[in-house]
């Protein structure tokens, strides 16, 4: 009689401990997307987009001899940066931040790693001289990097091909997702602007796998922005 | 006027990857529907990001000499692509093939041919080193 009681005693305080002990789920392993990473492996994908009447007025605006932030030596947007032919980023992953480093316009990317459930989370410091690259957050979902990116700049998402002159208004806001599938790195960025577009789009990007290291860009304005011949000669 | 271009190797290696020069509009700068070809003297060479370019001194048919932009390659790209830019110096004579810019004088490089060597225009940029 006394043992039952006793068993049952210990019982109901096993369960009553398991119900009212916190659940630790073990930690996520975060997807291993470190390395050198060179941009190639197919052709970049922009999903159709569908302007405002103020962002189709917007991107008819475009002067592609003077209005391109790379005649400056200026990214134009994080989707122009990771876009650039032949370029390479080296992620290096740490328990609290992302680290990306861009070989176009040598930009280095420091983004902190944050509760994705923060509405206010900390964020990257601007990039110098950058302010169409905002300030951006990541986290990991499952087996993808997302970095999300505010407080950007008005100006060009793209001065590239076919895509030159895309605009950005002050209420673009984007969400990178990285993903790793073997020596492939699959970049999508999801583009948000209410005020130039009715809806959001995509343009994927495809990386592969490297074993050049980087090398120093060095853009200098002077040589970037030369577009034409010289006058009398 | 028949103009003759020099195109590199370079160009094609951009082509290959999908944008001929690193941060322009290459169909808003360039009409890439034609082809044409330059021959002139090197005046300048700048192996630079996001694109390099030559000036190019082309004496045309009325006598007088003209200078023209010879667009290409970032410097990043035509290092891992292999492209042999030690060999060119300024004074050289260079035979450009490529496409025509919209405005003034400029080509986007497709070939070249320099000392009577034409540059292997299948030349891509690498993914890895060998």
């Amino acid at each position: 009689m006394q043992s039952t009681v006793a068993r049952n005693t210990l019982f109901t305080i096993v369960v009553a401990c398991s119900l009212l002990w916190p659940v630790t789920a073990s930690p996520q392993t975060p997807p291993d997307l470190a390395g050198n990473w060179i941009r190639g492996g197919g052709s970049v994908v922009f999903s159709p987009w569908e302007f405002t009447t103020d962002g189709e007025r917007r991107f008819k605006t475009y002067d592609f001899m003077k209005d391109d932030p790379g005649y400056g030596c200026i990214a134009s947007s994080w989707t122009r940066a990771w876009m650039n032919p032949n370029v390479l980023v080296r992620i290096t992953q740490t328990a609290d931040h992302v680290r990306l480093q861009h070989e176009f316009m040598d930009i280095d990317r420091l983004v902190p790693l944050v509760d994705p459930g923060i509405a206010n989370p900390r964020r990257s410091a601007p990039i110098k001289g950058m302010p169409s690259l905002g300030r951006s957050a990541a986290w990991y979902d499952g087996d993808t990097l997302v970095i999300e990116t505010v407080d950007i700049a008005a100006g060009w998402l793209a001065t590239m091909e076919q895509w030159a002159g895309l605009p950005q208004s002050r209420r673009m806001h984007t969400m990178e997702r990285l993903r790793r599938s073997g020596s492939a790195l699959t970049i999508e960025v999801t583009h948000f602007d209410p005020s130039y577009y009715r809806k959001p789009f995509v343009t994927t990007i495809p990386y592969q796998r490297t074993n050049w290291e980087l090398m120093h860009y060095g853009c200098a304005p002077e040589e970037a922005a030369v577009v034409a011949p010289r006058r009398n000669r | 006027m028949r103009i003759r271009l020099l195109s590199f190797a370079a160009v094609a290696l951009v082509l290959a990857s999908g944008a001929a020069a690193g941060h322009h509009s290459v169909p808003v700068n360039f009409d890439q529907s034609r082809e044409v070809t330059v021959a002139g003297t090197l005046t300048e060479i700048k192996w630079v990001n996001p694109h390099s370019h030559w000036r190019i001194d082309v004496k045309e048919p009325d006598g007088a000499v003209r200078e023209y932009l010879v667009e290409f390659g970032a410097k990043n790209t035509m290092v891992r692509a292999g492209f042999p830019m030690d060999r060119f110096m300024v004074g050289d004579r260079v035979e450009v093939t490529g496409n025509p810019g919209r405005r003034d004088r400029a080509v986007l490089l497709r070939e070249v041919l320099h000392n009577g060597e034409r540059l292997n225009p299948e030349m891509r940029p690498r993914a890895s080193r060998d």
